[in-house]
């Protein structure tokens, strides 16, 4: 028996959504006001570098403990009200476009697709589906043969999996895969898109399921109810998605942390003699400086968190912090995300809802009467025009037969799959020859594809064709995308393997650990934020529990 | 503009603006203001490049109702607001357009013996339906896909951010505050508009 309000319950270890404002604007401007401002000659306990999904929810846990704590954050502190929009084109500033070199067989784009800026992280521009990982994503090598075993199982991550979807909150219908579970909120009501995914399934006997997304259904606090406007992957101007910007920074800066926005980090600073951390030198407005700490934790996503690490060369680690053993910036992965639309003389209007919606996680896990090893799911997506224009354009369409071909719009449905690309060793970050505006080279990263993912791409739009063409489409047409981002600085039992250890520890720095995407030794066939959120507080758990009130 | 025939009549995006929130409005209605200066092209590179926006938009220079492509390309490349990402075997992306616009003007003198803007309509499509041919074979020096990729991803960003595009396809735009209260197969909310012609769909198989 449950006691209490769920709400209330999450209330009491995590204030957010009531710390926000209940009056229509979107911004607790006091409490920002009034944030905690160190000095860069404090020592802090702990400097978090960038302020994402894993940033924030190891701030808001810390600052809870007691621990004196800031996160810089390369971007802007968002004020939803007055620097996001209702538009696509314009919410180009919600990327990190600073330069990268993107190179190898299969290249893939940055920017929009994977790579956030600002507090908030990636999630400002998530689509919102949280789902977990399966319990035989943690022994891939063991059981099927191809990708990594953690050096933590399925049951270490439960308890914050299911503490942060109360958080988010999550909404859902009763999950069947994997380890089975229920959602804190209800099922959104589904749109066109949604309703073609359902049919066109259950025709053909696949099982869908509407979520899991990190939309509140109903109030949640002082956060609203979604108003359904679908532009979930331009920043929620409602407050309705959760992005820690609104779920885990409000409450870590009620008590104590702070959060330093347009401060871009540059080198992580270690003692030569003693091999320890000591604090982070950054730019901020224009000027260097040096914030001193007790610990350094590392969370800017896939790219910029092995950037940084080889940034951070010094004599002591001439190959870049972390990297004697050649592991940094090695086995990042990208889900194969190719993206099949169905045509139909009803109109569809896929805009009209979050674009997630529904997904099944039915092809997940290897089948021994296929010739590839683990699996895919699929979702709905929804992109707007400016999107599908790419989607169009990619089957060569250019002139009056895109404009032709474009007009169509309202008739299409849509749906991606994540497929599980595998985590090989040379799909990797290294520092180009180019140079940012700070002078600091920037990432390359070279990313092919091995037979394994050629064929789950394959599988995985021949399922999405057959689900749309059963619901009734007439033309099917796909594009080859990719989607997500993790590893590149990979958790493992030991030094020669991995970056860090199950707790986000850095094998090389017993001071610095890394709490984001780029921990994750496989991917499975699931959207990363909740995944990475709940790995964060799990760090977040083994450091209050080894130093209560901060470090000595 | 030479695009598709009319499907949603009546159908009006920028007179829902008064429903959007103000950042956003501002923002939108702006681009059907007269476009700024161009700053980043020169001369040559302003006219092949307006020449071949046009055709990858299929606009035919009807300034009445144009989407100034160009101008909004132009204003990116100013600000040097990329995509975040380049590829290895590209130049940066301002000077990957001034590089193929001038790859393209040399192309129309061997093909025409004039710049490619001032080809003849028919050869500049050919020249452009080269590039693409090429896939991702060599086009002075250059992926002829990853070429492609550029100009396209330009084009399309630009068309597609207009009000005038929105209006064509059927899709009203922003949606703040306001949001929708009918969603679903064949619902309508009270200020869209039902498409014409829902059967013309423009690649039915076997028609």
């Amino acid at each position: 028996m449950r006691l209490g309000d769920p709400a209330d319950q999450v209330r009491d270890r995590n204030e957010s959504a009531w710390l926000l404002p209940n009056d229509g604007s979107r911004t607790n401007h006091k409490l920002r006001l009034d944030m905690q401002r160190f000095a860069d000659t404090d020592e802090l306990d702990l400097v978090i570098v960038g302020c994402g999904a894993g940033g924030s929810v190891l701030l808001q846990r810390l600052a809870r403990a007691g621990w004196r704590v800031a996160a810089l954050d390369a971007g802007p502190f968002w004020d939803p009200d007055t620097d996001w929009v209702s538009d696509e084109a314009g919410s180009h500033q919600l990327y990190w476009t600073d330069p990268r070199v993107i190179a190898g067989s299969d290249p893939v784009p940055m920017g929009s697709n994977n790579s956030g800026r600002g507090v908030g992280g990636s999630m400002v521009h998530y689509a919102g589906y949280t789902p977990r990982f399966h319990p035989s994503d943690f022994s891939t090598c063991s059981v099927d043969g191809v990708g990594a075993d953690w050096p933590l199982s399925y049951p270490d991550l439960r308890p914050y999996y299911q503490a942060i979807e109360a958080e988010l909150p999550v909404a859902g219908e009763r999950w069947p895969w994997g380890d089975p579970h229920g959602y804190p909120h209800r099922p959104h009501p589904v749109g066109g898109n949604g309703e073609v995914f359902l049919r066109g399934a259950d025709k053909i006997g696949i099982t869908a399921k509407v979520g899991p997304v990190a939309i509140a259904n109903g109030r949640f606090g002082n956060r609203p109810h979604c108003i359904y406007r679908g532009f979930c992957l331009q920043g929620c101007k409602v407050n309705a998605k959760a992005s820690p910007l609104i779920t885990h920074v409000p409450d870590a800066l009620a008590h104590g942390a702070e959060v330093r926005a347009d401060a871009m980090v540059t080198q992580v600073a270690v003692d030569e003699r003693t091999g320890q951390a000591m604090g982070v030198h950054y730019v901020s407005g224009g000027r260097e400086h040096f914030q001193r700490a007790r610990m350094v934790a590392i969370a800017g996503y896939s790219i910029e968190t092995p950037r940084l690490l080889l940034n951070s060369a010094s004599s002591r680690f001439p190959d870049g912090l972390c990297n004697s053993f050649d592991q940094v910036g090695r086995y990042l992965m990208v889900q194969g995300a190719p993206q099949t639309a169905g045509r139909f003389d009803a109109e569809v209007r896929m805009y009209k809802a979050p674009p997630p919606e529904v997904s099944s996680e039915e092809f997940y896990e290897t089948d021994p009467a296929k010739d590839y090893k683990r699996g895919f799911s699929i979702q709905t997506v929804s992109p707007l025009p400016i999107t599908w224009a790419e989607h169009v354009a990619a089957q060569g369409h250019w002139g009056s037969a895109l404009r032709e071909y474009m007009s169509d719009y309202v008739h299409w449905s849509c749906l991606g799959a994540l497929c599980e690309f595998l985590p090989l060793a040379e799909n990797r970050v290294t520092l180009a020859e180019e140079k940012d505006r700070h002078g600091l080279p920037v990432a390359r990263f070279a990313y092919s594809q091995c037979d394994n993912d050629r064929a789950l791409a394959k599988a995985a739009q021949q399922v999405m064709e057959d689900i749309l063409h059963a619901a009734g489409a007439d033309e099917v047409i796909t594009i080859q995308r990719y989607a997500h981002l993790v590893g590149g600085a990979r958790m493992a039992a030991d030094e020669r393997h991995g970056v860090v250890d199950r707790y986000c520890r850095s094998f090389a720095v017993p001071n610095l650990y890394i709490t984001d995407g780029s921990v994750l030794p496989t991917q499975g066939s699931a959207n990363p934020a909740l995944t990475i959120m709940a790995v964060a507080a799990r760090a977040a758990d083994h450091l209050i529990a080894s130093a209560p009130g901060g470090p000595a | 503009m030479s695009g598709p025939a009319e499907r949603f009549p009546g159908f009006d995006v920028l007179g829902q603006a008064p429903h959007w929130d103000q950042v956003t409005a501002d923002l939108v209605t702006a681009r059907s203001e007269p476009p700024a200066e161009v700053k980043f092209f020169n001369d040559a590179e302003r006219a092949c490049a307006t020449a071949l926006l046009d055709l990858l938009t299929g606009q035919d220079g009807d300034e009445a109702f144009a989407v100034p492509v160009l101008e909004m390309i132009d204003a990116r490349l100013a600000a040097g607001e990329t995509d975040g990402w380049r590829y290895e075997d590209m130049p940066e992306d301002g000077q990957a357009w001034r590089d193929t616009l001038s790859y393209l003007d040399a192309d129309a003198a061997g093909r025409c013996g004039t710049t490619f803007a001032q080809a003849p309509e028919a050869d500049q499509r050919a020249l452009v339906q080269a590039v693409q041919d090429l896939k991702s074979g060599p086009w002075h020096g250059l992926p002829a896909d990853h070429v492609w990729s550029l100009w396209t991803r330009y084009a399309c960003t630009a068309f597609y951010a207009h009000p005038f595009a929105w209006a064509e396809i059927g899709f009203p735009g922003p949606a703040y505050p306001r949001g929708y209260k009918n969603a679903g197969v064949g619902k309508l909310e009270p200020f869209e508009v039902a498409d014409e012609r829902p059967s013309e769909d423009p690649v039915r198989e076997g028609a």
